[in-house]
């Protein structure tokens, strides 16, 4: 593992994103400077690992900058995504408490830098200041809250609706245009594999929302032509 | 099979995939295994594209491993560096 940054010079920086993360901007100064004092800044660069599944859960993250995708595969062979975080964020927690490895692997999509906490530092903190653990743990509801809908979504919808609910919900306001931008979608192998499918399934579920007139689909972008009608796809 | 054997098993293989790799003193830079249901996750820097290849090649030969994802990144490699090689219909 390449050596990491001298956290010291840089913990206020820490201690500034520690504030951004969602549950965690209430904790105390002091425990912020406990996390900040046991961070250390690391910087990867677009397409990087940052661990694998199947790897021991040493270490939690805190995204400061950049997008990551985490993705796992199945017994035979199929690549699922996961998560897509942007900042600020924690991921690698879940399996610290249980003592377990990786259940995924987590890949940068643009240059990204995180902090990051050795597992038995964060259990130490954890058990010595109770509001951090209370963060964690609303930090792991909203996960297990996360997948609950990956279930539901994977289980109970269609590719087509499965698209139609993705597209709106990762869907930006430009120019009076509902528009996913292509960073959302690198690939066509990128988005199969965020939706649970194939290429070839994928490419013919967007060319019959295209057909029926509810997208376009550019070079840089998806036009969301007909939110209404798309609502109503992501339904069935 | 339970979630304990399974990672026992996944763990076990790590380590073999790990000895096998630090015998053959490949020269990788900040090699990374991980191994998930018998298949095993590789990534780090490979001076060379051949023997990026070669870890695959001498992991898929240990007992037990049902493929092999690498992420090595290597010159000449495509980016992001990810071939998948499974043998999924051969169980070892």
């Amino acid at each position: 593992m390449p050596p990491f940054q001298n956290a010291a010079a840089t913990n206020n920086r820490c201690k500034a994103t520690l504030a951004q993360v969602p549950h965690f901007e209430g904790l105390s100064s002091e425990i912020q400077e406990a996390i900040a004092a046991a961070a250390a800044l690391r910087h990867f660069d677009a397409g990087q690992v940052i661990y694998l599944e199947g790897e021991p859960a040493d270490y939690v993250y805190i995204l400061e900058s950049g997008w990551i995708k985490a993705t796992r595969m199945s017994r035979d062979g199929r690549e699922q995504a996961l998560l897509f975080l942007r900042p600020v964020d924690i991921f690698g927690d879940t399996n610290v408490f249980v003592g377990t490895n990786y259940p995924c692997t987590v890949t940068t999509l643009e240059a990204v830098d995180v902090w990051v906490i050795s597992a038995d530092t964060l259990l130490k903190l954890v058990r010595q200041y109770p509001d951090l653990a209370m963060a964690v743990i609303h930090k792991l509801g909203q996960r297990v809250l996360n997948y609950i809908e990956l279930v539901e979504d994977l289980s109970l919808r269609g590719v087509e609706a499965r698209l139609a609910n993705t597209l709106l919900q990762h869907a930006e306001l430009v120019n009076g245009q509902l528009v996913v931008p292509r960073r959302e979608w690198a690939t066509f192998d990128a988005m199969a594999v965020r939706l649970g499918t194939v290429r070839d399934v994928l490419a013919r579920a967007l060319k019959g929302l295209e057909a029926d007139g509810l997208l376009k689909v550019g070079k840089v972008e998806i036009v969301l032509l007909d939110p209404k009608g798309l609502t109503e796809r992501s339904q069935i | 099979m339970t979630e304990e054997t399974t990672q026992n098993l996944d763990n076990r293989l790590r380590e073999a995939v790990l000895s096998c790799l630090a015998d053959e003193a490949l020269s990788f830079n900040g090699l990374r295994v991980g191994v998930l249901n018998e298949i095993v996750h590789l990534a780090g820097a490979a001076p060379t594209l051949e023997i990026r290849q070669k870890a695959v090649e001498l992991v898929e030969q240990i007992p037990g491993v049902r493929g092999v994802v690498n992420r090595i990144d290597a010159p000449g490699a495509p980016l992001p560096a990810r071939s998948v090689n499974l043998n999924l219909g051969n169980d070892k």
